[in-house]
């Protein structure tokens, strides 16, 4: 006996052994077709009795089994049913003569047999036989059931006979010894008269007919004969037979306290539930008639709980039978196969501690050499056995030795397939899923050695099987989950698997269904790179839509009255978490900004990464990265454009790295920063681009308001020239220009200013509008300087050295008398002229100039855009008043006004008045210039104090005035200077020079 | 003495795990790793016992051919599990029970690291030493 029964169970051993069996050529559809009718009929009441006999069928058994028979009767084969197609009547004899051939292999057992004869119809199907059935067909063989019924019954009367048969042997006659296979030649010779001897006899055979008994329904028969058969065989230690009627008595035992059946196959076992087990007990009342035969004394009833074995004791007799066997190598199948029943009826008594026992045990029974396919058949039934009993882990690590076994070396053609199955089993033993999702959150945790390990080993076998998209997605799973355990060589080696494997099989986003009925999610590359922050970026500041002021005021567009409500507050937080307040434009590009990290030991290159967005219409214009070896947060800016407006929504990113195209969404990033990712999509705006005629300046303003500004040029001036500045404004958007507005800001308010710093006419620009794309339109604005550099510490020293005296104040004050001494106008030549274009005499002006335009449906939903041109104007110091004095003229009307005029350029001027005299000053000289002008009052300025003084502070008062009278001097003389060289250098250029100096007055 | 440590999480993955033989380090994992069905059922048959009551160390786990498999588990179900060569037949119960004691107050200092965040990989390097010293002490 070699080839164990692993699903054996303790109920087995009631059971009749039926072997269905095909003869010549039938196909295994229609076998198969009968066979399950056939077993259908597992269970027979026997007629006038209240006795059932289960039959169990295989389709296989190996005779050499069948040898043990007489050891435990339910090995025996005692029916057979052949299947056989026969079409022809000439056929018949010959397929007849198979049924007999079939018949011989089990034949010394065997109490009957049925052949099915399907096909032949006419004279010889019509011959009424027992052993013979006919059938035209396999569909037109309703009455299959009732024939195996009827078989059945006819197995249980040669059952009842041989039981009776047995029993009745005691009385005196000698009882032949029965033996199991390999014992028979140790009994040759051996002295059959000893007393010794007949006791063997007799509990051997105590011992068959317990197992007749059990098998003809009568169990409590059984329980008394098997008691009886194990206190004559211990005292023989007959222990092999021991170790059977033992066992023998747990079988019988369990039946009566486990009507469910241990072996958990369903619906095996159909009692009507309450009637159980009392009824079990009693039913067999009217065949207890037929015991008196063998044992006249045994009171069933009385003996009745006391022959039962308790659950524990089923235990205890289990392992006292089994430590029997073990004695016996030969014993080999019946040990393992006792060690498989006892641990079903552990399971059930959910004794799970002493059924690994019993398990662990079964591991280390060695059977002969065993071939390959019940290797794997063992492991798989080991696994299922620790499954049963709750050991996940340890039913994992057989199936997965299983696993390996099928795909053996020495294995011709290794079954991958299967391999791969029992592999995916192990999954939950190894506290596995194949869904990235549950690793996404914090570190991993589980048995990452043994968890690689599997993984590598499902990644080979979907390889082997030819399925290289599994492959891919199981080495993708691997890198993805597994990262934090790999070594940088394993990084590198799996990276390289995986290329090569995706060269062939790109990995997809796609699920991919087993046929098992699993799904495998698709993996994500969240790790490869790693994402710790995403920022959705403001469009440039030139850029930026704003939206254009309603009456109403945009912080009441909310719906509660309230300015402030806590209530209200917490949703508004809650919104702005998600939404972004800024907005971003129809048609324009878009800009994410990501830090990525690359966790690997080499260059990483990330291919095809764009956004994966909702809401919106999104072109998405990927980017391709090659990250160095284990970067530090290295940024990563991800663009597109939105097509259609509305709110638009970053949900993550795609990549493909390795071949492996990923989504990555970011709610299912761990440990990402993320300030927000809705933003809104206004509608399409134009874009203005502007240059000028100034070249760009180096200096970049930092306007107060925090505006940025997108354009700085800068110019050079003189105190007091003026130069017109050309703007080209240009519409490179998609979008016509319908509307622009200017605005001017001066950002320098230490200096005061006099004039009108800039100016500007728009109507002759807006007359060219609207300003189609492509289009260009210029605008002219007017710079004009009027600095007071009186008080320049600088300068005056320069002068001073030279001899004048001046009094360190403000020279332009129009009430400081100048008193000193005056030296003559004699020219003033400063040794060191160079000093003139010193810069630190030099005094800047900063304006920003505001373009606000729109155009385009944004105009039409009320947003524009603000483009700032900053102005960087450095003034140079031109012209000089040192000294002021007036002298009586001829008329009583008029007076000399005497000025000396010190030129501080580097460039010779002349200086003309409203009188058209003209004076040439070289760089650098001081001359004194007399004008004859009438004397006036300052009566036309509008004094007013009455109406302002008590509000005004009379310091601004008297600034005002002072103004305003060097507004009225300067009307009345018109002084005026010009650079000659410039104004012919600069005349080409169109730049104005007539330069006006600020200043001049007198009381 | 003993082959492999391991201490194992009340969640069931390892905090700590090392073994003599680096060769076979996949060997013990899936040894120990198989051991905690054991672990877990005599855990469950001690939690119908007084909470008080309860003995930390839990005996012999499963003996395989070349080695035995003995635990422990403390009172915040962490558990250690010690495979010791079966033919090491000097080392009696007790000599386990003590080396499991030092094991446990080993790991308490660990716990008494502020530094150390409970669930996360021990890494100590004063653990380490004790678990080396258990592995290559003669008896």
């Amino acid at each position: 006996m070699s080839v164990p029964d692993y699903m054996q169970c303790a109920e087995d051993h009631q059971t009749l052994l039926v072997v269905v069996q095909p003869v010549g050529i039938v196909s295994e559809e229609n076998f198969f077709r009968i066979y399950k009718r056939i077993c259908s009929v597992s269970q027979i009441s026997v007629r006038d009795s209240q006795r059932v006999l289960y039959i169990r069928y295989r389709h296989h058994y190996p005779p050499e089994n069948n040898e043990w028979g007489d050891f435990q009767t339910h090995r025996k084969v005692v029916g057979l049913i052949t299947i056989t197609d026969c079409f022809s009547a000439k056929d018949w004899p010959q397929t007849f003569e198979k049924f007999h051939v079939q018949k011989e292999i089990y034949g010394s057992t065997l109490y009957d047999s049925r052949l099915f004869v399907f096909g032949l119809q006419g004279e010889i199907a019509e011959q009424a036989r027992t052993d013979v059935a006919f059938y035209p067909n396999y569909e037109d063989c309703q009455t299959v059931e009732k024939r195996i019924e009827d078989f059945i019954e006819s197995l249980f009367i040669v059952l009842e006979s041989k039981r009776l048969d047995r029993a009745t042997d005691k009385s005196g006659d000698k009882i032949p010894l029965l033996c199991v296979p390999f014992e028979k030649k140790d009994f040759v010779g051996l002295d059959t008269d000893s007393r010794h001897y007949k006791k063997r006899c007799q509990g051997r055979m105590r011992k068959h007919v317990g197992d007749l008994c059990l098998q003809a329904g009568m169990l409590q028969d059984s329980l008394v004969h098997y008691h009886m058969s194990v206190e004559l065989l211990r005292s023989v230690n007959d222990f092999l037979w021991l170790g059977a009627a033992l066992e023998g008595l747990c079988s019988a035992s369990v039946i009566y306290h486990y009507p469910g059946g241990t072996g958990g196959k369903s619906g095996a076992r159909r009692f009507q539930g309450s009637t159980l087990p009392a009824e079990a007990a009693n039913r067999h009342r009217p065949g207890a008639l037929t015991t008196n035969g063998i044992n006249p004394d045994t009171s069933t009833e009385i003996g009745r709980a006391k022959n039962c074995l308790s659950p524990e004791d089923i235990i205890d007799k289990y392992k006292e039978a089994i430590s029997y066997y073990s004695k016996y190598k030969n014993a080999g199948v019946i040990e393992l196969e006792a060690c498989i029943k006892a641990v079903r009826v552990l399971a059930i008594q959910k004794r799970s501690m002493e059924a690994s026992e019993f398990l662990q045990n079964a591991v280390y029974i060695n059977l002969r050499q065993l071939s390959e396919e019940e290797k794997i058949q063992r492991y798989s039934i080991l696994s299922e056995l620790y499954e049963l009993i709750g050991f996940h882990r340890k039913s994992a690590f057989f199936k997965r030795v299983a696993a390996m076994q099928c795909v053996a070396p020495s294995i011709a053609e290794p079954g991958w397939r299967a391999c791969y199955k029992l592999l995916l089993e192990t999954l939950p033993g190894y506290s596995l899923s194949l869904d990235p999702k549950d690793f996404s959150r914090g570190t991993h945790r589980g048995w990452a050695a043994v968890q690689m390990r599997l993984l590598h080993e499902l990644v080979y076998a979907s390889r082997r099987m030819g399925n290289p998209a599994l492959s891919v997605r199981h080495l993708s799973f691997l890198l993805q989950t597994m990262l934090d355990f790999l070594s940088d060589q394993e990084k590198k080696d799996v990276t390289q698997s995986l290329e090569n494997y995706t060269s062939k099989c790109p990995g997809t986003m796609e699920p991919i269904a087993l046929p098992g009925g699993l799904t495998l999610p698709p993996v994500p590359f969240t790790k490869l790179p790693i994402v710790r922050h995403v920022k959705l970026l403001n469009l440039p500041a030139s850029l930026r839509p704003h939206k254009v002021k309603s009456l109403l005021g945009q912080n009441m567009s909310t719906k509660s009255p309230f300015i402030y409500s806590p209530i209200i507050a917490h949703n508004r937080g809650e919104e702005r978490s998600k939404k972004i307040d800024f907005q971003w434009v129809q048609g324009d590009v878009c800009e994410v900004q990501l830090m990525v990290y690359n966790p690997m030991p080499f260059e990483l290159r990330v291919e095809n990464m764009g956004l994966l967005t909702s809401g919106v219409e999104f072109e998405s214009l990927p980017a391709a990265l090659s990250l160095p070896a284990e970067s530090g947060l290295y940024p990563v800016t991800l663009v597109g454009v939105p097509q259609t407006t509305g709110t638009i929504t970053v949900n993550g990113y795609h990549t493909t790295v390795f071949g492996v195209f990923s989504d990555c969404l970011l709610d299912n990033l761990p440990g990402i920063k993320t300030s927000g990712s809705t933003v809104e999509v206004i509608p399409a705006l134009p874009r203005l681009q502007i240059s000028t005629s100034l070249p760009r300046s180096a200096h970049s303003l930092q306007p107060s308001s925090g505006d940025e500004v997108s354009t700085n040029v800068s110019v050079q001036l003189y105190n007091g020239e003026s130069q017109q500045l050309i703007i080209k404004l240009e519409n490179i958007g998609m979008e016509p220009l319908e509307k622009l507005e200017v605005t001017s800001k001066v950002l320098t308010t230490k200096e005061k200013l006099y004039g009108d710093f800039l100016s500007w006419k728009l109507e002759e620009t807006l007359a060219q509008f609207p300003l189609l794309p492509g289009k260009v339109a210029t605008f002219t604005i007017n710079i004009k300087v009027k600095l007071d550099f009186s008080c320049q510490e600088n300068l005056l020293q320069d002068l001073s050295d030279d001899g004048i005296s001046v009094s360190g104040f403000p020279l332009s004050s129009p009430f400081r008398q100048v008193v000193r001494p005056r030296v003559e106008g004699k020219p003033v030549n400063p040794p060191e002229s160079s000093k003139a274009g010193d810069y630190s005499h030099m005094k800047t002006l900063e304006a920003v100039l505001n373009f606000k335009y729109s155009g385009g449906p944004g105009h039409t939903e009320g947003y524009y855009r603000n483009l700032s041109l900053g102005l960087h104007v450095e003034v140079e110091p031109s012209v000089f008043f040192t000294r002021v004095s007036t002298l009586p003229a001829s008329s009583t009307r008029q007076c000399h006004l005497l000025l000396d005029v010190f030129n501080s350029t580097e460039h010779e001027l002349t200086v003309s008045t409203r009188s058209s005299e003209v004076l040439i000053l070289h760089a650098g000289e001081c001359q004194r210039m007399a004008i004859q002008v009438d004397k006036f009052n300052f009566e036309s300025f509008p004094e007013s104090p009455g109406e302002k003084g008590q509000f005004a502070n009379p310091k601004q008062l008297e600034e005002e005035r002072r103004e305003a009278r060097g507004l009225e001097i300067h009307s009345k003389l018109g002084i005026r200077w010009r650079i000659i060289s410039f104004s012919w250098g600069h005349l080409g250029l169109g730049a104005p020079s007539p330069r006006v100096p600020t200043s001049k007055r007198d009381p | 003495m003993a082959v492999c440590v391991a201490v194992i999480a009340k969640e069931n993955y390892p905090l700590y795990i090392r073994s003599t033989l680096t060769e076979n380090e996949l060997k013990f994992h899936y040894m120990v790793h198989t051991s905690l069905d054991v672990v877990d059922e005599k855990i469950s048959a001690m939690g119908k016992a007084l909470v008080d009551q309860r003995e930390l160390y839990l005996g012999l786990l499963y003996p395989t051919e070349d080695y035995k498999v003995y635990g422990y588990v403390t009172n915040s179900k962490v558990k250690f599990v010690m495979v010791v060569d079966s033919s090491n037949t000097a080392l009696r119960d007790n000599e386990i029970r003590s080396m499991f004691r030092k094991l446990h107050n080993s790991y308490t200092d660990v716990m008494c690291n502020p530094f150390y965040n409970p669930g996360d990989r021990i890494q100590s390097r004063a653990f380490d030493n004790m678990v080396t010293s258990m592995m290559i002490q003669v008896c």
